[in-house]
């Protein structure tokens, strides 16, 4: 191979929870064969939680990261339910559900015209027979639905300040319980902005057809024929974004470990209303699980099975332990060293299974299982898919995340029928030691957080976020995170322009700042750099 | 025309998200009719990597005019002084912070880190953050007392965690439009405009602070959160219950207690265990009165509150 250009690729900033990430990327031929992914902001929030009032994983955690705060909120709130053992109203259950799905409707649009459709509008791809329309709709602050589709995802998280006053960074949901009580006005104006939401944006621009016919989709034949079916579904947002991905290939790269984690969400209102840690599974709607694609088998995720290895991070700490053991201990000096340690993200794994890919893909493969209770969300399509088209790939994940969009907003709807407006919004508990363990499904994947307080304050809190699990470092046994081996395999038509790296890591919509810097590996010399979240 | 540079430092953000909530003007508008030509911005922004150092470097060298600075979170010092715990494109953030406000016409902190250090700077402060120009109550922060942008003016404190979306855009607008120079800043730099006057003004609960009906605890329709609740709206400035949030509503307005984040202090009393949503008190008097009462004056002004209060504050006001 002495012919054979190598050049290496840089991605920086992420940090613990929200960053910066740098990432190194060794190329042959053209495609990618080596991957390193380093987080490369240190705040210190578990540090700072130490010793604090047990509540301050109220205040904290959702400033943790401005992009995920309901979800942040979701799990310390949970996490404290659990450890003092309260009672929480249905009306509190369903209120805490929507404020995450107000949160999660609104980085649909976000992400999507904001972070990943502009990578379309690349000059890589101008050979597309989409790519003029993709320019016209899709170029930055200019294109036609990038603007709309920006401005419109402030709507969802209005139905948000309802109920805690404000997005982001509201503390609304407390143990026991939410601090607001909404009016009849406050549901029926949450309607209204649905509403809004789902004419001006859902039906008329993303799909080109209605909910309901988007509903009738159970396979991928289902889908190819809903894409034939009308020029309006081809032409809209969500058809053309299929056509020209296949037509430049996202299908084919991004593939990754082909294993997913998921913590399941939005408990039901009536089934855990007395929070434990080991009913947590039996009492989502949206299933919790392990899916494996090479054995093509389901199982529940325990998150007795978390593992967090430091081997290769900035941490001086023993590490494989399980967070409940773990005391957060970071290095005075962080070098950047791929061979040693090189990230601030740990390396979080299953203990059984190894490496796993957080995110809407990891839900909607694990959606499509028949583990789990009978009453529990489940749904065929992107299983199907993800069989038909030969596993994961940047396409499918990104299409994964939009396709939630329906399911959560049907939600919305049935919690705001739901709601009894005189019944109790709050129980007060009373505080105690314990541990205490809440999870959720971030729109970018499993986050949850435990605690363990005593003597009244905090000893210890961890958080584990979706980009924790995708962005990490390699394990201590050498496996690759799941967006180092992603990057495996990824082709790189111009590498001062290493586009496709940007594709691949904003597939996973990792919580980070993020700049690929390409450099030549024999001369050392930097091709590019480039931004890919 | 008016170049912007967006950058962050030990941020979560939450301003970035915030500001992209805005309407009149959208962050579109921003671009499109106000002519506010965004250099870069870590969510939004086209120019990466190469082209990206390359536009820093010719901003910090004079070539590309940099006009407004914006930075969002907080200046990251760890370990040692360093700034290597928050390193951006190839060095430490700070170092690309330090020459590029010594560049910039006005430079603007975004949100409490940057202003004031926020949570990141809350004890121990692991990654030894400071805020643009303030570190807590004390002013000096990053850049120094003595730090003036090229058109003269300290650093334009924003705070709010996150800050409101309209109180960013307006001020870029003021600047756009050449109207900077006539932003009154109060002594924590904070434009005057939205700082002057109080959370509480304009809460819907102001009726049950002065007749001095508590709501006692959560989840409840009537009742103000200061007696029990640890609200801080009467000591805090910011402008939360004029300009409503995301269109809609405030924290106090939908029951949750103020937690005075346009304050240096905040999170207050360093969360300390018993701190977090209930009042201090001594020999059940709050610990921290109304801004500009006195314990003498409040125990009066309570006392006849009480006695005056109607039967009404006592039901649920805000009803199904």
């Amino acid at each position: 191979m002495a012919n054979a250009a190598v050049q290496t690729l840089d991605i920086s900033p992420v940090g613990r929870v929200e960053g910066d990430l740098d990432v190194r990327v060794d190329i042959e031929d053209g495609v990618v064969t080596n991957a390193w992914t380093s987080a490369e902001l240190f705040r210190g929030f578990e540090i700072i939680l130490r010793d604090k009032d047990p509540q301050a994983g109220l205040v904290v955690t959702p400033r943790a990261c401005g992009i995920c705060g309901a979800s942040h909120l979701t799990c310390a709130a949970w996490a404290l339910d659990t450890a003092w053992g309260t009672e929480v109203p249905r009306n509190a259950i369903l209120a805490r559900n929507l404020g995450q799905i107000a949160e999660s409707l609104q980085s649909l649009p976000r992400h999507h015209y904001g972070l990943f459709m502009i990578d379309m509008t690349n000059k890589n791809y101008r050979k597309s027979e989409f790519y003029e329309e993709a320019v016209k709709r899709w170029a930055p602050f200019t294109g036609t639905h990038y603007e709309h589709g920006v401005t419109i995802s402030g709507r969802p998280v209005e139905i948000y300040a309802l109920l805690g006053g404000q997005w982001p960074h509201s503390s609304y949901m407390v143990p026991g319980g939410v601090m607001c009580a909404p009016t009849l006005t406050d549901v029926t104006r949450a309607w209204s902005i649905l509403e809004h939401f789902k004419k001006n944006w859902i039906e008329s621009m993303w799909l080109g057809c209605t909910l309901e016919r988007y509903e009738e989709i159970k396979s991928y034949d289902d889908f190819m024929a809903w894409l034939d079916e009308k020029p309006e579904h081809a032409n809209s947002d969500l058809g053309l974004y299929w056509r020209m991905g296949l037509d430049i290939g996202l299908d084919k790269y991004g593939v990754g470990h082909g294993k997913f984690i998921s913590w399941g969400y939005l408990p039901h209102e009536d089934k855990y209303n007395n929070p434990t840690i080991e009913s947590r599974n039996a009492s989502v709607i949206m299933k919790s699980g392990v899916y494996d694609g090479a054995s093509d088998t389901h199982k529940l995720m325990d998150q007795i099975a978390t593992r967090e290895d430091v081997q290769h991070a900035w941490y001086d700490e023993p590490g494989g332990l399980h967070p409940f053991e773990r005391v957060t201990n970071p290095v005075g000096k962080n070098d950047l060293d791929p061979d040693g340690q090189y990230s601030w993200s740990t390396a979080v794994r299953h203990d059984d299974n190894g490496r796993l890919e957080a995110g809407p893909l990891a839900r909607q493969v694990i959606a499509g299982g028949s583990h789990g209770e009978d009453w529990q969300h489940t749904d065929p399509l992107v299983l199907d898919m993800y069989k038909k088209m030969g596993g994961a790939s940047v396409h499918l994940r990104h299409f994964a995340r939009m396709h939630e969009g329906v399911k959560l907003y049907r939600e919305a709807e049935r919690i705001l029928r739901e709601f009894r407006l005189d019944a109790p919004w709050y129980v007060k508990p009373t505080e105690t030691d314990g541990q205490g363990w809440g999870a959720t499904e971030a729109i970018r994947g499993a986050l949850c957080h435990w605690i363990e307080v005593e003597g009244g304050k905090i000893k210890n809190y961890q958080i584990i976020a979706p980009t924790t699990w995708n962005v990490g470092p390699r394990s201590n046994d050498g496996e690759r995170g799941p967006i180092e081996e992603a990057l495996i395999g990824t082709p790189i038509a111009d590498a001062s322009d290493p586009v496709e790296v940007g594709h691949v890591c904003r597939s996973y919509d990792s919580c980070l700042v993020c700049t690929v810097h390409a450099h030549d590996a024999k001369t050392g010399k930097e091709l590019a750099r480039f931004r890919t979240a | 025309m008016a170049n912007l540079l967006w950058l962050q430092g030990g941020a979560c953000s939450g301003n970035t998200m915030s500001f992209l909530n805005a309407e009149e003007p959208s962050a579109c508008d921003l671009v499109t009719d106000f002519g506010i030509n965004i250099l870069w911005h870590p969510s939004l922004g086209m120019e990466l990597g190469d082209n990206l150092q390359k536009l820093l470097k010719s901003c910090i060298s004079g070539e590309t005019p940099l006009d407004i600075f914006v930075f969002e979170g907080t200046v990251v010092q760890a370990p040692d002084g360093t700034g290597e715990w928050n390193r951006f494109a190839g060095r430490a953030m700070k170092d690309w912070v330090t020459e590029l406000c010594d560049a910039a016409q006005y430079v603007v902190a975004i949100g409490d880190c940057a202003t004031y250090g926020g949570i990141p700077a809350t004890a121990p402060n692991p990654s030894e953050s400071t805020g643009m120009q303030f570190l807590k109550r004390e002013h000096g922060g990053f850049l120094g007392t003595d730090f003036a942008s090229k058109a003269g003016l300290p650093v334009i404190n924003i705070p709010g965690c996150p800050c409101h979306p309209d109180w960013v855009t307006q001020i870029l607008v003021a600047v756009a439009s050449g109207r900077g120079g006539e932003i009154g800043l109060d002594e924590f730099q904070r434009p005057k405009t939205f700082f002057s006057s109080f959370t509480q003004t304009g809460c819907t609960r102001n009726m049950h602070f002065a007749y001095k009906v508590s709501a006692t605890e959560f989840g409840q329709r009537k009742g103000c959160l200061f007696y029990d609740l640890g609200c801080r709206g009467p000591m805090t400035h910011s402008p939360c219950n004029r300009i409503l949030w995301n269109r809609q509503s405030s924290k106090t307005r939908a029951g949750m207690p103020c937690l005075g984040c346009t304050e240096p202090e905040f999170p207050f009393f360093d969360l300390e265990p018993g701190t977090l949503f209930k009042t201090q008190t001594v020999m059940g008097v709050p610990k921290d009165l109304p801004t500009g009462v006195d314990k003498t004056g409040y125990v009066k002004l309570t006392g006849a509150a009480k006695a005056a209060a109607p039967a009404w504050a006592e039901e649920d006001i805000f009803v199904v």
